[in-house]
């Protein structure tokens, strides 16, 4: 298998969101957008929902991205799989906003919402990040998930709920460290923007290949 | 190109696996919402269901254009012809866009995985000049891998009967044990089956009237786990 970038035509960089349910997938996105944009950046976005097409029509009702730039794709109640084992309709949407939309940098493709388990098939994306948060408890990190280890970028969210929820996030942030073997952790509100500019930088850079 | 029977039977394995990446997995071909209407709530419904999903549509609609596709022997021309008799034979929405959405799956797929044909048809449905049905793609693609008419009709018959078991299975319809139950017993029915020869591609229909409303119904439900 050749991976996205060898696959042809393919000239965006394929960038997978992964994380639990609730972590902050969809909210990240959505403040990404305006700063991606902000540095030239042209992207589309294929969402993964389990139950409801509501991601995808989030980020179109937003106003935040053009609505054909979003794509849905239904995961069958098996996210895991159209990730991982059998990513071939995501990849085909993918294609398709790649050949309607080109040239585009950066396609995004959101998970609808995974376990500690999931990782992303490097025949689906370039890189991908996994999105946890302080409410899921400080253990997460220590749990070493595949998630957890093996993603290029982990981001720590919510960090505004760490003194609701009894969470040191330096901590959770040293443990996470300790597991991932110098990959880079990034902590963020979506809230209040914290943090989002060293996720855009560190996209810029490990992805696009600008900075 | 022919195999020898060992490899032929490795090669429908690995093509008729549900491990293999075809997309099928965000399809229930009307399941999902017959299951939130009450109108399948037990094994006995599903295993009705998937058997009538066999005899009233598959055997006398994807079968024969698969066959057709098959022996067109990659002549891309022939199998275009087969192509759009599926698309006109297609009435429900949701159908027809899951038969061409899994179609485009395979496609690339097998575009990537370097299988003769792949990419040449791929590029007229991405022209938008070939609908690519799945079971057209089928036909083309394992007649590529060197696989035989009736080999591809077992792989393509096991196929739909596994996704919709396991469509059922994940909509909580029905155990994994009931699921293989099932698949066994319709073992019989897939046989009689393919012990026939497909109609001709002028007398192509299908008559599944509970599962087409369902996925006409299916387009407009605000919550759904599945394509179709």
């Amino acid at each position: 298998m050749t991976n996205p970038a060898q696959a042809g035509a393919v000239s965006s960089a394929r960038v997978g969101i992964g994380g639990p349910v609730g972590s902050g997938k969809t909210a990240l996105i959505e403040r990404l957008l305006p700063l991606l944009a902000a540095r030239g950046v042209s992207l589309a976005v294929v969402t993964n929902d389990l139950v409801t097409k509501e991601d995808a029509e989030r980020l179109q009702r937003g106003g935040l991205i053009a609505p054909e730039r979003v794509m849905g794709v239904e995961a069958g109640a098996c996210p895991h799989t159209v990730i991982r084992e059998d990513p071939t309709l995501n990849i085909e949407a993918a294609d398709l906003l790649e050949s309607k939309f080109a040239p585009l940098d950066l396609i995004v493709i959101e998970s609808g919402g995974d376990n500690l388990a999931s990782t992303f098939s490097l025949d689906l994306v370039d890189y991908w990040l996994f999105v946890i948060d302080v409410a899921g408890g400080d253990d997460i990190p220590r749990k070493k998930g595949p998630g957890i280890v093996q993603a290029d970028l982990l981001i720590i969210n919510k960090i505004d709920l760490a003194p609701h929820v009894g969470v040191d996030v330096a901590s959770m942030r040293a443990d996470a460290e300790a597991v991932r073997g110098g990959k880079p952790v990034i902590l963020t509100n979506c809230q209040s923007g914290e943090g989002l500019d060293d996720v855009v930088s560190r996209l810029s850079h490990d992805v696009l290949m600008a900075e | 190109m022919t195999m020898t029977n060992g490899r032929t039977l490795l090669a429908m394995l690995q093509h008729g696996d549900s491990f293999f990446p075809s997309g099928a997995v965000s399809f229930s071909w009307g399941i999902e919402a017959l299951g939130a209407d009450g109108k399948i709530v037990k094994a006995a419904d599903v295993e009705r269901f998937v058997a009538h999903q066999l005899r009233g549509r598959w055997a006398s609609s994807d079968r024969p254009v698969l066959c057709a596709a098959h022996a067109a022997g990659g002549d891309l021309e022939c199998v275009f012809a087969a192509d759009q008799l599926m698309e006109a034979n297609s009435l429900a929405y949701e159908q027809r866009e899951g038969s061409k959405r899994m179609g485009a799956a395979l496609l690339n797929i097998h575009g990537r995985l370097g299988t003769s044909g792949a990419k040449d048809y791929q590029a007229r449905v991405r022209a938008g000049e070939a609908p690519g049905h799945v079971a057209v793609i089928q036909g083309l693609l394992w007649r590529a891998l060197g696989l035989d008419m009736d080999s591809a009709c077992h792989m393509a018959a096991h196929g739909l009967s596994v996704g919709l078991l396991g469509a059922a299975l994940r909509l909580g319809l029905i155990g994994h044990v009931d699921s293989q139950a099932i698949l066994g017993r319709l073992h019989k029915s897939m046989d009689e089956i393919l012990r026939t020869a497909p109609p001709p591609l002028g007398e192509l229909h299908a008559y599944a009237p509970a599962a087409d409303i369902a996925m006409m119904r299916h387009e407009t439900q605000d919550s759904r786990l599945f394509s179709n």
